[in-house]
This record gives structure tokens, C-alpha cells and sequence, in this order.
């Protein structure tokens, strides 16, 4: 018979009763960095409130995520306690602190962004770290202003809609047969633009210099075709964010990636149906692009995505104008939401408060590099 | 700066100078273009500054001393706020700040204290108000589909015929002519142009469809500023836009100073007021109850257009210009978008003590043979047995009014 010590028998019953009575996270050992773990960050910009997503009302509005969600980490209560406006919330979360900086891009992040940490610990090169947004302004989300860091470490900054802006702009001045309505039109002036001067719709594409690089070029190319082409006729700005997205995973298969889609800022226009539109439309592309996760060697099975809205939007209660406006500071405005996907997620959800800042420091874990000075903490529930 | 003599008097008195410099810098900012304020507006500032000349020293330091405490914190000076300055440096000052949710919980704590006083006054000389919103005809829905998020505050009346436009035309002529009448006091916004035809003497009007010449220079002139790039950042773009006034030639509005500016600032306010009809309509109603308080207020909304494909990227584009694809109403979106303000101008109008337990609402569909009625209890339409004609709805919102 076996005999064991009374302290021995407390030892092993308590080690086999802990998957009931802990948390994961509490009995995770340190972990080893994640040598070969890849980071998506996607968000919804613009700001979207939680009643149009995962509270009870909203959730016919993002049937994708609401799928999705059983198979991930659901954070109930992500919290922006920073700036409410859009180059502020985002670049705290790809600094992890929270940022007070010129919300017209005319600054950039006051702290040193996750893509710069990655590639210059890592020495990563230019083609895998990318920002694939919407927003002018978002031009310098890519790197700080930080001397030890900045621009030779930043990501690849795209902003495909500037790029259609551009182009439909071309099409309309120059009232080409069929203008606007011929697809066949704005994909000439995309290409056009793109060779003719791509710096003009603010992208910063690293030693591709004022000539993009042939396979840049391409690949960019393939993913204006492909909208163009799109079986639903695509025609916003985050349905043309999607595709440059895919492509750009296709082709280069970065590490470390933000997609910031935009569409649903169309709130500001004050048509709740268009801003309902938006959101469905985000999250079918949202879908799309975890499906591209699953599907794409490079990232299956070891890419965790983080999908989060960057800002909320005025509870309809409130005294500025309700969901058109995002200024007022409420609970609708700063307590949203986040969902984890993939690699670093287990299936689980916590209502406990963490926040926009703690995303860069949970992706600099993932990634395994360090990070000193950022404010945010890493999510342990992702961390096990 | 011009204001009123009574209001000069307590400026002169040192009043301003004994406040947060945050809270008077902003109470100046509002007053400065004093003959672009609606009559209401230079009320409440008298009102709000003689209660606070009427207080004591002590329950005034005592009302703003969390504000100058967070103040002190926030880095406040004659720096970041020169004496009398708020403009947009100001604003992006505080919204940088770190403090400013306690800023703007400090203020909002003060008028807490402050309001109900003010609203007090307000309400011993109230009186009835009628705020009339209507959907237009192409609206397919079914009544009883109809302002589903209030409709649980009011009582739906049912109509022996089909309820139209021109059954308002006297009621708000008759109040515009009678004792609670005068400038300002009668509103009619619209979408279309279904009120226009609707004689209303005296009534202040304004419609997305009668500013389109205004509309349409200023999408082309705005665009002429983004393209020519000369106004690099929003403080040298909004001084921009504050030129682009309306001319004589493109709508009554022009003819009264401040009626010409309120237009101006609700084209160019940022949201979606060029571009889409019940934006305009919405956000001038919800504008015009805040500032003017008006105590008529007859909306008409309209069947917003379909988004195009591309071209509607192009903000201060003529979307029948500038895309060859014919235009499409948008009925069921429109009926999406309307649901969400119906609630917001009935909110809007909540806020404030001239309206509260004194107005009737009437949320009505042009054509359709219901309604819906949220208003005191002595509102006649309320106490109705079986259906109304459309006439009598007319008729009572008369006597409500006592006109």
C-alpha cells in the first residue's frame, strides 16, 4: 500500500482539485518567449457603442463575432480612459500608454510603438510589421518620435481608402465615360495613383523610397484587382482595407499587424442605418480575415488576433447628439469591448476591467520581446 | 465686446473676474457675437450671471471651488488660458488633458447646482408649447411599426382620415400673431418642401431642400479649400468656413443676421448636414430648441437617398453630379435612421424647463390615420373616445396653445 504523508496527500489533492478552484492564468508557469507568435490587431475605428455589438440589442448587428466569440477570450469590459478621439485612442493602443498627442496626425504617438519594440529587438525586417488604416492622420501611427527607435523601426503605414479617395476623385474631375460607375475606371486610377505618387495619399512604405518596390507594387496591385473584381461588388473604403490586408498576408506574412477599419464613422453623417450598415459590413470583413488566419500557413494555428473598437460612441441619453458624436466621455463613449482569437486565446471570458493600453503590452509578450515604459499590463488570461 | 447694459453692468462689476477662468473664458466665447444670440440665449446669461451677482461671495467660491481646484491640477495659467480666450486651443487643451473627465464633472456639478434655480424662474412663467414631427408619405411602415422608442411615453390616437401637412399652417400662423408670438417663437424645418407651401407668416423656416443653392456653393467651396490646401490644420479651416455666409440671393435667411449665421453653423457643423436631408432637419431642430426655445416647432422629415457606390466617398460632392447612377430613395434606411430621431428631439426638447410638463408632442405621418400624442394629461386630443379627424388634431393643438 502505498503510503504518503498527510502533508503529501494536502499537496496532490489540492493539485487536483486547482483546475476547479483557480484561474488558469494563476497556475501558469513563466513562460518562454513566443519566438514564432504573430500579432493581428484589429479595430474597429471610428467607435462603435455596445449597443450596437454584444449587448443583447446589438448583437444581430455582428453575427460574425457573435460566432466567433465561443471560440475565444472575451473580454466583457475593455476600457479607453484616454483621449476620445481617434488618433489618441489608437495610438495608445499600439503604445500602451495613453496618448495626449495633436489628434490631427501632425505629432506622432509620444511613446514608443509595439512595431518599433518588435523589429528592433527582433531585427525584423521592413516588410513585417504593417498598419493597414483609414485615416489621413494615420500616416504617422506607424513609429514614434522616440530617437533610440522611430521611423527605421516603424511599420509599413497603407491607407487604402486615401488611395480610393484619390482615385474616385480623378474619375469624377476628369468625367471619364461611365465615371464612377465603371469599376473599370477606378481600378485604372488606382493603379494610377499608386505609380504616380503614392506618398501623396500619406503611406510610408519602408526602403521602398518614392518607387515602390516591384513587389510591393504587385502586391498592393493583386489587392485593388481583387476589390474591384469582389463577387459583392465592394465599394467602401473597409471592404478595399480588407483586401490590401490579405494581400499584404499573403505575400510578406508580417509578424505584426494593425487593421484599422473606418466604416462605421459614417455615424457622424447621422444616419443610424448607414452607421448599422457599417458595423455589419466590419464585421463580416473581421470574419473574413480570421478566416484568412485559419486558412493561411503563415498564421494558423499561431497568430492570436485582438479585435477591439478603438472609442465608443454618446449613449443616446447624452447631451451632445447621441451616436453621431463621440466627445462626451459617458460610459457609452470609454467602456467597450475586446475579443482574442487564435493562438493565445482559450475559450473563456472575464468581466473584469482591463484596458485599451493593456493591448500593446500583452502583444510584446506574444511576441517575445521586452518593453519598458508601457503603461499597460499584460492580459494574463492570454498569457498561459 | 457688445452685450446687454444689464449684463455690462455686472462684467463691469468684476462678476467674470471672480470665476474658474476656465467657466468664464467659455461663458465669454458664447457671448462675444451677442447679436448672433437668439433672445433666449441672452436670457439665460443674464439669468445665470444675475444669480450669481445676487449670491453670496462665499456660496460662489464655495460653487466653483472644485472647478479651481481641478484647474490647479490641469496646469490652468494665463498661458494655456489667456483671460477671455476660448478657442479651439482651449478645447484641445483640456480634451488632452488628463483631468478632464474631472474637469467636466466639476462643471457639470456646478450647473446642478445652478439649473434647477434658473429653471425654477423659468417654469413660473411658462407656458404650452407644441412640437409637431412628421414622416413623409413615402414611408411605407405601418403605424403601429411607428416611434416604437417612445411610444410607451404617449398615447397613439387614431384619425378618421389621413392627417396632412396644411392642417398646421394656422395653427402656427395664429400662435406666430398671438401673445407668446413674436420673433423666433415659430419654427418650421423641413426636409422637402410639403411645409413650405403652408402659409405661416412670422414662422422662422428653414429646409434642406430650399438651401440647396446655399447647400451647393458651399460643398464647392469647401472643396476648393481642401484642394488648394491653404488652410493646413481646423483652427485656419474653420475660420474658413466661418466667411462662407449665405447670400440674399439663396434663401430668406439671409435677410436676419442671426438667422443667416444659424444656417451657416448648421451646414458647416461638421456632421452630416450637407449631405443628407434629415441630418439637416434633425440636427437644425435639435440646434433651434437649444439655442432659440422656440414654442412652436413643426419637423418635417424626408426619404433620405440611397448611398452611391464610390462617389459618396467624396464628401462635398454633388452626388447627382458627380455619379452617373440615377439617385434612389432609401425607405426602409430611412425609416431606420428616423426611429433614433424621434427620440432625440423629443430628448432634446426634456432637457429644458420651458418644455417639460408644458409641451405636446405630436408625432404624425403624412397620409397615415394615427398618431402619436406625448403631452400632459389636460391635452385634449388625450381624452378622445374613438378616431379624430385630422381637423380636430388642428383644432386642439389650438387650444392648447390658446390661440
Amino acid at each position: 500500500m502505498l503510503e504518503i504523508s498527510k502533508r503529501r496527500f494536502v499537496q496532490l489533492a489540492g493539485l487536483s482539485i486547482a483546475d476547479k478552484i483557480w484561474p488558469k492564468w494563476l497556475r501558469a508557469e513563466p513562460q518562454m518567449p513566443r519566438r514564432d507568435g504573430r500579432v493581428i490587431i484589429v479595430t474597429f475605428g471610428g467607435g462603435v457603442r455596445y449597443s450596437e455589438t454584444f449587448a443583447p440589442e446589438g448583437q444581430r448587428n455582428i453575427p460574425r463575432l457573435v460566432g466567433m466569440r465561443p471560440e475565444g477570450y472575451f473580454f466583457e469590459n475593455c476600457i479607453n480612459s484616454g483621449v476620445l478621439s481617434h488618433f489618441n485612442s489608437t495610438a495608445s493602443i499600439v503604445t500602451g500608454n495613453w496618448q495626449r498627442v495633436d489628434d490631427f496626425g501632425f505629432q506622432p504617438p509620444a511613446g514608443v510603438t509595439l512595431f518599433e519594440y518588435y523589429r528592433k529587438q527582433t531585427g525584423a525586417g521592413p516588410m513585417d510589421a504593417w498598419a493597414v488604416a483609414t485615416n489621413k492622420s494615420f500616416a504617422s501611427m506607424g513609429a514614434s518620435g522616440d530617437r533610440a527607435f522611430g521611423l527605421p523601426y516603424g511599420a509599413n503605414v497603407v491607407l487604402p481608402k486615401q488611395l480610393l479617395l484619390e482615385a474616385v476623385q480623378d474619375v469624377v474631375k476628369k468625367g471619364a465615360e461611365g465615371g464612377v460607375a465603371s469599376r473599370e475606371n477606378v481600378l485604372q486610377r488606382l493603379e494610377g495613383v499608386l505609380s504616380e505618387g503614392y506618398e501623396g495619399v500619406g503611406w510610408t512604405i519602408f526602403k521602398a523610397g518614392r518607387t515602390l518596390d516591384k513587389q510591393v507594387r504587385e502586391t498592393l496591385v493583386r489587392g485593388l484587382v481583387e476589390y474591384i473584381n469582389g463577387p459583392e461588388a465592394p465599394a467602401s473604403g473597409d471592404e478595399l482595407t480588407f483586401f490590401i490586408t490579405r494581400e499584404v498576408m499573403r505575400e510578406f506574412a508580417p509578424r505584426l499587424m494593425l487593421v484599422n477599419f473606418w466604416d462605421m464613422d459614417v455615424a457622424h453623417w447621422g444616419s443610424y442605418s448607414l452607421y448599422l450598415n457599417a458595423i455589419t459590413r466590419t464585421d463580416r470583413l473581421t470574419g473574413m480575415l480570421w478566416d484568412e488566419i485559419a486558412s493561411n500557413p503563415h498564421y494558423r494555428g499561431k497568430t492570436t488576433m485582438l479585435v477591439l473598437p478603438e472609442l465608443g460612441r454618446d449613449g443616446d441619453q447624452n447631451a451632445a447628439n447621441g451616436f453621431l458624436n463621440h466627445r462626451s466621455g459617458d460610459p457609452s463613449c470609454r467602456n467597450m469591448w475586446m475579443l482574442a482569437m487564435g493562438a493565445a486565446a482559450p475559450k473563456g471570458h472575464t468581466d473584469r476591467p482591463v484596458y485599451h493600453v493593456d493591448v500593446a503590452a500583452t502583444a510584446v509578450e506574444l511576441l517575445g520581446v521586452k518593453a519598458d515604459g508601457i503603461a499597460g499590463k499584460p492580459l494574463r488570461e492570454l498569457l498561459l | 465686446m457688445k452685450v446687454s447694459p444689464k449684463l455690462q453692468a455686472l462684467i463691469d462689476k468684476g462678476l467674470l473676474d471672480r470665476l474658474p477662468v476656465s467657466f468664464s473664458s467659455f461663458c465669454l466665447d458664447q457671448m462675444k457675437d451677442w447679436e448672433l444670440l437668439f433672445p433666449a440665449e441672452r436670457s439665460y446669461h443674464e439669468r445665470l450671471f444675475g444669480l450669481l451677482d445676487r449670491s453670496s461671495a462665499e456660496s460662489v467660491e464655495a460653487l466653483f471651488a472644485p472647478v479651481r481646484e481641478v484647474e490647479r491640477a490641469m496646469g490652468v495659467n494665463e498661458k494655456t488660458f489667456p483671460k477671455g480666450k476660448f478657442t479651439l486651443d482651449q478645447v484641445d487643451f483640456l480634451n488632452r488633458n488628463p483631468r478632464y473627465p474631472e474637469w467636466r464633472a466639476a462643471i457639470a456639478k456646478v450647473f446642478a447646482q445652478v439649473d434647477p434655480v434658473l429653471d425654477a424662474d423659468v417654469a413660473r412663467s411658462g407656458h404650452a408649447r407644441l412640437v409637431v414631427v412628421m414622416a413623409p408619405s413615402d414611408l411605407a411602415a405601418d403605424p403601429s411599426r411607428m416611434w416604437l422608442r417612445i411610444a410607451s411615453r404617449g398615447q397613439r390616437v387614431a384619425l378618421d382620415g389621413e392627417f396632412a401637412p396644411g392642417l398646421l399652417g394656422s395653427v402656427v400662423q395664429d400662435f406666430a400673431a398671438g401673445k407668446h408670438g413674436g420673433a423666433y417663437s415659430s419654427w418650421i424645418v423641413e426636409a422637402g418642401s410639403a411645409l413650405a407651401r403652408v402659409p405661416a407668416a412670422g414662422a422662422v423656416r428653414y429646409s434642406y431642400e430650399g438651401h440647396a443653392p446655399y447647400r451647393k456653393r458651399l460643398m464647392k467651396e469647401v472643396q476648393a479649400v481642401v484642394d488648394a490646401q491653404v488652410a493646413p490644420g481646423p483652427r485656419q479651416f474653420s475660420e474658413r468656413l466661418k466667411q462662407m455666409k449665405i447670400l440674399a440671393s439663396e434663401g430668406e435667411a439671409a435677410r436676419d443676421p442671426l438667422l443667416a449665421e444659424f444656417a451657416r453653423a448648421i451646414l458647416l457643423s461638421g456632421n452630416g448636414t450637407l449631405l443628407i436631408n434629415n441630418t439637416f432637419v434633425e440636427w437644425a431642430t435639435v440646434q433651434g430648441i437649444r439655442r432659440a426655445r422656440p414654442s412652436v416647432m413643426v419637423v418635417g422629415f424626408g426619404i433620405r437617398n440611397k448611398v452611391k457606390p464610390f462617389s459618396s466617398l467624396l464628401i462635398y460632392a454633388d452626388q447627382d453630379t458627380s455619379n452617373p447612377i440615377p439617385s434612389q430613395m432609401d425607405t426602409l434606411g430611412t425609416y431606420v435612421d428616423l426611429e433614433v430621431f424621434y427620440q432625440y428631439i423629443w430628448q432634446e426638447c426634456e432637457k429644458y424647463a420651458e418644455y417639460r410638463n408644458n409641451t405636446a408632442y405630436l408625432f404624425v405621418g403624412d397620409g397615415m390615420d394615427e398618431i402619436l400624442a406625448i403631452a400632459p394629461a389636460d391635452f385634449p386630443l388625450l381624452n378622445a373616445k374613438g378616431p379624430v379627424k385630422p381637423s380636430a388634431v388642428a383644432q386642439a393643438s389650438k387650444d392648447w396653445l390658446g390661440v
